[in-house]
């Protein structure tokens, strides 16, 4: 029983981590910041890839 | 070589749009009717009490109220036409029949209409719906569209018999000219030819602008000089050209091009005789008017044909002229803004160069070519090519 | 910061970054389902991205990289907004979001390069972009896919500079710079070897322009799959054309049948066409409410979403419907409310023309910033008739019209009736006092009406305000060039003060 209630409140607090993180990313737009930087690293994979250029 | 003795006269009629011709026309009391693109039949436009005018503005300068109406985005040459249309230049018109083909052009009819440019009592236009396609379910449509958009309404309004007689009788005045131009033009293919391009332009475009049966008399005499005629010991061009693309009713144009060296052997344009003045084969089991509608699709080479065959036939089609008037390479043309060229000649281009092989000068170019530098040194830089590649042919 | 529209300072969140510096506080209630609605969209895209096809297909595509910024482009599109207008935006671009995914999905599954699901690139028919896809109600054992959308139109909504390295290529190609961005950008995917090679056959239209018409025909040299050109008629209000019309109908079906081995199943068509026409009767019922005092469902809430349902949609996913009912559910709710879609009204607009691709927030900014609703725009304005749904011969008509009725093409094509005339007249409907006139740089079919709308909303003292973009390419005409015309008219004209003054001038010339 007593290890039941230890799990409840590790996973509650995991969730409220959880919850504080992605309110967190949310409400500053860090998604988004991050999403710029992987954006560069994408286009330079695309500049790499050969391509068939043709008409 | 000796002058021409109808270019000069020509060339003064292609100045203005209601010209001698035209004029002379009304007064013997026959119907002017306004065309506007290739895709409406002009033989419809041309039966007994007709003639078909197709529209174009010489001698343009400003475009302003053109542009106010339409904005410098569009076409200038559809511009232009609403420009001479608000200065009264097409008043003479008794209707205009156009197709809704290309954006521009629609949209530049509909400013005439709503404008009221045109104030005779009678005065209409139609619009009508041409095909995309060549096949048979287009053609059974284009049929449909000109009997209710062309014939219908120039029986009902002017009482012109659209009898199969009638529309039989302007074929044959369409294929008595063709003849005479084909013939003329075939003289292009000569080494040192006894016509150059820019003359025959100008009898090419006075078919399109003027009435035909009074131009007949002219073209034959040409025809009569024209086989007299010495040619130059050595000929002045440096190099033969098909010109393809839009249309072109400027002569400065071929002219520009001429005076630099290359000669337009074969014009497959808007306005030329590629295969605007191809002869109409008629049988004697099908109506006429689905005969007269088959030829000009399946003849028709505008770029707005979408279906695959028709796509792969444009640029046989140039290439069957080029062999044909030998030809030692190819000009792209079109008109600044035109959607159509403006992916055709970019595809046209391409292809012609890397799988057909030929020398290819792409231009896209303003209504009025005027004494354009640009295009001169384009051109030149063109003929300069071609001379280099025969010189390295030779060795 | 709070509940009310307008209390955050929406302008001070741009600060010449790609992304805002943080998202809104929109009062307690609004902000957590925000929130939810965040996360709910992370979920549905973190589930697309643990495909391998789709992981591949991610690596392999440069449109793909577009995609980083959908939240942005959510975000974009529910700025400043609260109440039913918040939950209405994101019941459809959620579903935007699902629908995409799902689309891509299906295009990198067929995809050899990603996920070579042979059998099933079989059983795909690649339409046009600009098509309607009611054909394929007949075919509920294939897949249609449009294959320009996800590739193309979408990528250019998400982020402004999503499609320029397209119509940069297609430049480089010979392409005049003047021509319509969409079809250039399709073009300049195609020679960039950036389209997914899938499918069994493909139809290509000649909607919506001649643009559109001359950049497939050029396109389909990379494509290796038989192809039927559907032409569909111009002059779509004539009777006369109807026919051609619904022959050349038939003529598609017929193709499709024999290059997949299907036959035309008219009990499905009819089941789908039975679903079109409940969308249709909701939409109607939208168009009602925006003509009241109090309308609910505008601007942005409309014109995508209604681009994506009765184009794409077309009757065949029941879940539009699901979602339309909802939206309309939330519509009434609003307007039983009396909730007003802007701190202010002070005008009642039209948005006429075609919209920029990468400024579809451009309605929303107009509520926020001046007060302007924008009712109804030009794209949405498409066919409110019913459809048969039972019989076969008028199906035919049907499918033909809807083909010729088409987003957009419905207006730029058919005559001034349709494009010029019919405006005044839903200025009258709609009681508009205001047209905000879209000028597409690239767009011959309206630039040709120009001297006619401002000489004739002059006649009828109606406000036109031109807005002049590059629709895909800002390059033209940036987001600040739009906004900086309609500021100019209501400061030199109508004299008035911005409701958001930091909405007037705001730095978002990098933004995403």
């Amino acid at each position: 029983m007593d290890k039941i209630k230890q799990i409840i409140k590790v996973m509650l607090i995991g969730f409220a981590a959880l919850f504080l993180l992605s309110w967190i990313i949310y409400f500053f737009n860090l998604d988004m910041k991050a999403s710029v930087y992987l954006k560069k690293l994408m286009d330079k994979v695309y500049d790499m890839r050969k391509r068939d250029r043709r008409l | 070589m000796k002058d021409l003795k109808h270019l000069y006269y020509l060339e003064n009629l292609l100045t203005e749009a209601n010209n001698d011709l035209v004029r002379q026309a009304q007064e013997e009391g026959r119907l002017a009717v306004g065309n506007v693109c290739s895709l409406i039949p002009e033989v419809l436009l041309d039966l007994p009490g007709c003639f078909s005018v197709r529209l174009r503005a010489p001698r343009t300068g400003s475009m302003e109220v053109g542009t106010y109406y339409m904005t410098s985005l569009l076409c200038e040459f559809c511009r232009a036409l609403v420009e001479r249309a608000m200065e009264g230049g097409y008043e003479f018109l008794d209707c205009i029949m156009a197709p809704d083909a290309c954006a521009a052009m629609n949209r530049a009819v509909e400013n005439m209409e709503l404008l009221k440019t045109c104030n005779k009592e009678k005065f209409f236009i139609t619009y009508s719906d041409v095909p995309m396609k060549s096949d048979e379910t287009a053609l059974k449509h284009y049929v449909k569209q000109m009997r209710i958009r062309v014939l219908e309404p120039l029986n009902e309004v002017y009482g012109i018999d659209v009898s199969d007689e009638a529309l039989r009788k302007a074929v044959e005045q369409h294929n008595g000219v063709s003849k005479l131009i084909r013939e003329l033009g075939e003289y292009r293919k000569e080494e040192s030819p006894r016509i150059t391009g820019y003359e025959f332009h100008v009898f090419c475009l006075a078919t399109y602008v003027c009435p035909k049966d009074l131009l007949i008399p002219i073209l034959e005499d040409t025809l009569k000089q024209v086989k007299r005629r010495r040619p130059d010991e050595k000929s002045p061009f440096r190099a033969r050209v098909v010109l393809a693309g839009s249309e072109i009713d400027d002569l400065d144009f071929i002219k520009l091009i001429e005076e630099n060296g290359a000669m337009v052997v074969a014009d497959r344009h808007c306005f030329g005789s590629f295969p605007g003045r191809d002869e109409i084969k008629l049988n004697d089991e099908e109506d006429m008017l689905t005969q007269i509608c088959r030829h000009y699709m399946t003849a028709g080479q505008c770029p707005r044909y979408m279906n695959t065959d028709k796509i792969n036939e444009r640029k046989d089609y140039v290439d069957q002229l080029a062999k044909e008037y030998k030809a030692d390479g190819i000009i792209y043309e079109q008109m600044k803004f035109c959607d159509y060229w403006g992916y055709e000649r970019m595809a046209a281009s391409y292809i012609m160069e890397h799988e057909y092989g030929y020398p290819v000068l792409s231009v896209d170019r303003p209504y009025v070519v005027g004494t354009s530098g640009q295009l001169r040194t384009r051109v030149q830089a063109f003929v300069e090519g071609l001379e280099i590649k025969k010189i390295h042919r030779r060795q | 910061m709070g509940k009310k529209m307008n209390s955050e300072k929406l302008g001070n969140f741009y600060y010449g970054n790609k992304t805002k510096k943080r998202r809104e506080w929109r009062g307690a209630a609004d902000t957590w389902y925000d929130y939810t609605r965040w996360l709910a969209n992370w979920k549905v895209m973190a589930k697309f991205m643990m495909k391998p096809a789709n992981l591949k297909g991610f690596f392999r595509y440069r449109w793909m990289g577009s995609y980083l910024a959908v939240p942005d482009f959510v975000d974009r599109h529910t700025e400043g907004l609260r109440g039913p207008q918040l939950r209405i935006a994101h019941k459809e671009f959620d579903f935007i979001v699902e629908h995409v995914c799902e689309t891509i999905g299906n295009l990198f599954r067929a995809d050899p390069a990603c996920g070579g699901d042979e059998e099933f690139s079989r059983r795909v028919v690649v339409f046009d972009e600009n098509m309607m896809s009611q054909i394929m109600n007949g075919f509920p054992n294939l897949q249609m896919v449009c294959r320009e959308i996800p590739v193309v139109y979408t990528p250019s909504t998400v982020l402004q500079e999503g499609v320029l390295h397209y119509i940069d290529v297609a430049e480089e190609f010979g392409l005049p710079s003047d021509v319509c961005p969409m079809p250039a950008a399709e073009l300049g995917c195609a020679i960039d070897d950036d389209f997914p090679q899938i499918g069994i056959c493909a139809v290509n239209c000649n909607t919506t322009c001649d643009g559109s018409l001359m950049g497939n025909g050029v396109e389909a040299r990379r494509f290796n799959i038989p192809t039927f050109q559907l032409a569909v008629p111009i002059r779509h209000m004539q009777e006369s054309v109807q026919e051609y019309g619904a022959e050349e109908i038939k003529n598609c079906i017929k193709f499709i049948e024999e290059q997949t081995g299907e036959t035309f199943d008219w009990d499905h068509y009819f089941k789908c066409m039975k679903t079109f026409n409940a969308e249709t009767k909701l939409f109607r019922e939208w168009l009602e409410l925006s003509k009241t005092d109090y309308p609910q469902i505008i601007g942005n809430n409309v014109a995508l979403y209604r681009d994506a349902y009765y184009q794409v949609g077309g009757g065949r996913d029941a879940r539009f419907l699901q979602n339309d009912r909802e939206i309309t559910e939330l519509g009434y709710q609003g307007y039983e409310k009396k909730v007003l879609c802007a701190s202010e009204v002070r005008h009642r607009a039209v948005l006429w023309g075609v919209q920029a691709q990468y400024y579809t927030a451009f309605p929303i900014w107009l509520q926020n910033c001046w007060g302007i609703l924008p009712l109804i725009d030009m794209l949405s304005l498409t066919s409110t008739s019913y459809y048969s749904e039972d019989d076969k011969e008028q199906a035919y008509l049907d499918m033909a019209d809807l083909y010729m009725k088409m987003n957009m093409r419905n207006r730029s094509n058919g005559g001034y009736e349709v494009g010029v005339d019919d405006l005044w007249r839903f200025c009258e409907e709609f009681r508009a006092d205001m047209v905000i006139m879209y000028e597409h740089i690239g767009c011959k079919a309206m630039a040709g009406y120009h001297g006619i709308f401002e000489e004739q909303a002059r006649e009828r003292g109606i406000h036109l305000i031109w807005v002049t973009h590059g629709l895909m390419d800002p390059r033209k005409a940036s987001r600040k060039d739009m906004r900086g015309e309609v500021n100019r008219y209501m400061r030199a004209v109508l004299q008035e003060e911005p409701l958001d003054p930091t909405l007037e001038d705001f730095a978002d010339d990098n933004n995403w």
